[in-house]
């Protein structure tokens, strides 16, 4: 418990939302996850969203998207077939 | 008695000769003196005086230098091949390549044919009051994608409290291929008294995931948090650079 090698983030901590200013993002994100049986690529146009909130509520230095793994080409979330 | 048979002539002649000798005995006495005895294995070339054990120091002086020279190059080995890795090292060495990690998430794309689940999983200290637990106990992702996940912490008590988490992958060999982008680790999170806020934590796991033989059969990933306290004295592992000792 709590032992083994571990890493620092690339970008450290997240600044805490001690007001809840993107609570809303957040709950409508892991409704998205509940919804589709935590298939996260399903939900990413949403945490996007919670990145963007972030960012405009100084919670998060701005960015590139294409830096925090968002491309042009997933903005759609599309269905998987298996 | 002898020489008293001797003539007169023969006599002279031969106290002569006996002269002679003893002469050059002398004389060859003092070259074996002055050249002989201080002859070296170089024979007369060799210089007087020094003595025949110059080459066993020279051979000395040069094994020391050579010790010396390998002591320095095991020194500079580290430095050297950290450029060595940085020039010619590919994203296939994700130990190393922290300083990519940047454009490494720009340009990698997901690995569609690895489903992976990482479950989640939320522990306290004993003497941290916190409540704290994952949003979500798991999440379906594939190797290469970035993905976004919350924990959240509530302070029931009526005075604020500072903790500090540290995480844990299992299994372990996975860990070295689980990158966070950004999280909530290794610095102190103050909640005040019945605070409750969410914790993002925004990773990935490495696309060279798939090529590690020993996580062929791998699927399932846990991700386990940590909080502790913030006293005075908490001393927790160097992130990235040891492993913390055992707290059980």
């Amino acid at each position: 418990m709590c032992t083994f090698l571990v890493k620092p983030p690339d970008k450290g901590s997240f600044p805490l939302d001690h007001y809840g200013e993107c609570k809303a993002e957040m709950v409508e994100y892991m409704r998205c996850l509940k919804a589709n049986n935590s298939d996260q690529a399903q939900c990413k146009h949403l945490s996007k969203r919670y990145f963007q909130c972030r960012m405009d509520k100084r919670l998060m230095l701005r960015e590139d998207f294409e830096q925090l793994g968002f491309h042009q080409a997933d903005q759609q979330p599309q269905k998987q077939s298996n | 008695m002898l020489s008293r048979l001797m003539c007169d002539r023969c006599r002279l002649q031969l106290l002569l000769a006996g002269r002679q000798h003893q002469f050059f005995q002398r004389f060859k006495s003092d070259n074996s003196a002055r050249f002989g005895q201080n002859l070296g294995p170089g024979g007369p070339w060799q210089s007087r005086g020094k003595p025949a054990v110059d080459a066993g120091a020279t051979a000395t002086m040069y094994m020391s230098a050579a010790a010396v020279f390998m002591l320095g190059l095991s020194y500079a080995s580290v430095p050297l091949y950290r450029k060595f890795c940085q020039m010619t090292g590919t994203a296939s060495n994700p130990l190393l390549a922290r300083v990519d990690n940047i454009e490494r998430v720009r340009e990698m794309r997901p690995v569609a044919d690895c489903p992976l689940v990482v479950n989640f999983i939320a522990d306290t200290h004993s003497q941290l009051a916190w409540n704290f637990r994952p949003q979500q106990p798991r999440v379906q992702l594939v190797p290469g994608e970035t993905v976004l996940v919350f924990y959240t912490a509530r302070n029931p008590t009526d005075v604020p409290v500072t903790g500090i988490a540290t995480y844990t992958v299992n299994p372990y060999q996975a860990s070295q291929y689980f990158n966070k982008i950004q999280c909530f680790c290794f610095e102190e999170q103050r909640l005040n008294p019945g605070e409750e806020v969410d914790m993002p934590v925004f990773f990935y796991i490495d696309p060279e995931f798939i090529n590690d033989p020993r996580l062929r059969d791998v699927r399932q990933i846990t991700l386990s948090y940590c909080f502790f306290e913030a006293k005075e004295g908490l001393s927790l592992s160097l992130p990235g650079l040891t492993a913390s000792p055992a707290a059980t």
